[in-house]
């Protein structure tokens, strides 16, 4: 990255972390269903252990991740990739930042990779807490590898980084806060599993982004939206054309926008 | 880059919005042909809706022309925009900030996009505004005038040849105000640099400019600076009072005299109307002495810009609209 790119990608680091409302939430949002998770496990384990097993072990990180990368951690990625994609226009400053002669394009290109780097702060803060409590928690149980611990970390950045991607370019898109966090968590969380649930979509279904993510978890996603089996390749190809369509959607937008 | 080129130099700049639901368009500048000299601040003066913040916008890049050409520190926009916007700070109706960010970190935000030498001119930009010790506080907690001086250090980040300020002492108490003035009078005369400066209010550009411009309706009526436009432009009248002892005599001589296109009673003395430069003043006492006139007071006639201004807008008043509203 040349020096003024680099700068670019600080400056548009300091407005997110320093954003404390919105990092809180995300915060909040990726570390608090771990949290929860270990807490409810260790008290049932503690009181009844021949019905319930340890918190953590590889059975306790399987399904940590499954809540941390396909539910909670895409939430806070959408709340930083939205505010990424909102926040100078919202402000009121993506004006005065055109009036420096900078082209559009290079100001909505420096935000996706800070939106990466704070969303990937938070998730792996949640990730790390995950570990330690799968460890600390293992009791008798198998404790995960290094290979699945990697494999874990891999899937859950991919799976919010392409959230929080699509986020980015939504929200540019739209401009709009308040209605690029309803239409994607809405998406996410309701609509995106229920048409995965309508069988009679076929193959079609293999286009939904949380179908696509679930294909490269390492772990069992179970049943959760309908579970429509794909190949690497088509994966791949689906996650790709998501990220292509919405960073060139907000692209556009941020480029022929008046200000 | 020849620093005889105006600062700025629009050549029939047009501007159209399409209305809602198809119904046409509306033209906010309509063939604007305007030269902002190097070295001055120029008032760009018209009423509210009259297209300043349009034409600033269009100069600025932020919206597309839809027609003309435009040159911003000799640079055609948008063709060389980067460039011509490289020397250029400008606050674009009222400046607004990251509100969770400090001052400073505000600045560090457009100082990364501007290029890697900028940053080192934050303190020195604050400490011009006046701010460097309210620096690290959060935007949030700033008043309107802190604001402004905000949005000029800004516009400093740029070490700017131009500065385009839109309605700056809009939310000013009068201390602000006489603040503000008493800045952009330095940035041009101590600093040499080009001030920009659209108000919709006459008293601050007859104060703080050089030069103005009056835009109404999206056209430009006159420009030039402020004494000539004051005065009606090149073809204006010179005009004197004069306080005499014997008026009809002074009438019956003066309608003799060359050097006078017309003279009248008013409500001061005498109204004269010369037919050259004002320096003939002197001539036409010596006139009337010679006449037996005793002459109690003669005085150049003041033109206010807000005469001027008024005068101009209310003739667009009773012209046919063109323009649309």
């Amino acid at each position: 990255m040349t020096e003024i790119a680099m700068q670019m990608f600080g400056a548009d680091v300091l407005k997110l972390r320093k954003k404390r409302g919105m990092l809180i939430w995300a915060l909040v949002l990726a570390l608090g269903p771990v949290i929860v998770f270990l807490t409810v496990k260790v008290i049932q384990h503690s009181s009844n252990p021949q019905k319930y097993e340890p918190a953590g072990g590889t059975p306790g990180f399987s399904d940590g991740l499954r809540v941390l990368a396909l539910f909670f951690g895409p939430l806070a990625a959408i709340l930083v990739g939205v505010e990424a994609g909102t926040g100078d226009v919202a402000a009121g400053v993506f004006r005065d930042l055109l009036v420096t002669g900078r082209s559009r394009v290079a100001l909505f290109a420096s935000r996706v990779p800070a939106a990466l780097a704070v969303c990937w702060t938070v998730v792996l803060s949640a990730f790390l807490l995950l570990v330690a409590g799968v460890y600390a928690f293992a009791s008798n149980l198998p404790t995960p590898d290094t290979t699945l611990l990697l494999d874990g970390l891999g899937f859950i950045l991919l799976a919010t980084g392409v959230v929080c991607v699509v986020a980015v370019g939504f929200a540019s898109l739209t401009t709009s806060k308040p209605a690029s966090i309803t239409a994607l968590i809405g998406w996410q969380l309701v609509a995106s599993p229920l048409i995965a649930q309508i069988s009679s979509l076929g193959g079609a279904r293999k286009a939904l982004l949380s179908q696509a993510i679930g294909h490269f978890s390492p772990v069992h996603v179970g049943d959760r939206g309908g579970a429509v089996s794909m190949s690497l390749g088509t994966g791949l190809v689906v996650l790709v054309a998501w990220l292509v369509v919405f960073l060139a959607l907000g692209a556009w937008r941020t480029r022929t926008m008046d200000a | 880059m020849a620093s005889a080129e105006p600062a700025i130099e629009t050549i029939g700049l047009t501007k159209r919005f399409p209305l809602r639901g198809g119904r046409g368009e509306r033209t906010a500048l309509a063939g604007i042909d305007l030269k902002v000299p190097r070295g001055c601040a120029f008032g760009f003066l018209g009423p509210n809706g009259a297209g300043k913040t349009t034409m600033i916008r269009t100069l600025l890049g932020l919206t597309h022309a839809s027609a003309g050409s435009m040159y911003v520190l000799g640079h055609p926009v948008p063709a060389e925009r980067a460039q011509a916007l490289e020397r250029v700070g400008a606050i674009v109706e009222e400046p607004r900030f990251h509100p969770h960010l400090s001052g400073r970190e505000n600045l560090r935000v457009v100082a990364a996009v501007r290029g890697p030498e900028t940053a080192a001119r934050i303190a020195p930009a604050l400490q011009r505004v006046g701010l460097s010790e309210r620096a690290d506080e959060k935007v949030k907690s700033y008043s309107m005038g802190m604001r402004q001086r905000l949005g000029v250090a800004r516009c400093l980040l740029a070490d700017p040849l131009l500065l385009i300020l839109d309605e700056p002492t809009n939310g000013l108490d009068p201390g602000g105000i006489q603040e503000f003035r008493e800045m952009i009078r330095a940035l041009v005369d101590q600093e040499g640099r080009t001030v920009f400066l659209s108000s919709h209010l006459l008293d601050e550009v007859e104060k703080t400019c050089d030069a103005a411009a009056i835009v109404d309706r999206g056209k430009l009526v006159t420009q030039g600076p402020i004494a000539e436009i004051s005065r009606g432009g090149d073809g204006a009248r010179n005009e004197l009072i004069v306080v005499v002892d014997d008026v009809e005599l002074a009438l019956r001589t003066l309608a003799d005299s060359e050097l006078v296109h017309e003279a009248r009673r008013s409500d001061e003395g005498l109204l004269i109307v010369l037919e050259g430069e004002p320096d003939t003043a002197a001539d036409v006492n010596a006139t009337l002495v010679r006449a037996g006139v005793g002459v109690r007071r003669l005085e150049p006639v003041r033109h206010s810009l807000e005469q001027r201004f008024l005068e101009v807008t209310a003739r667009l008043d009773q012209a046919p609209q063109e323009v649309g509203a």
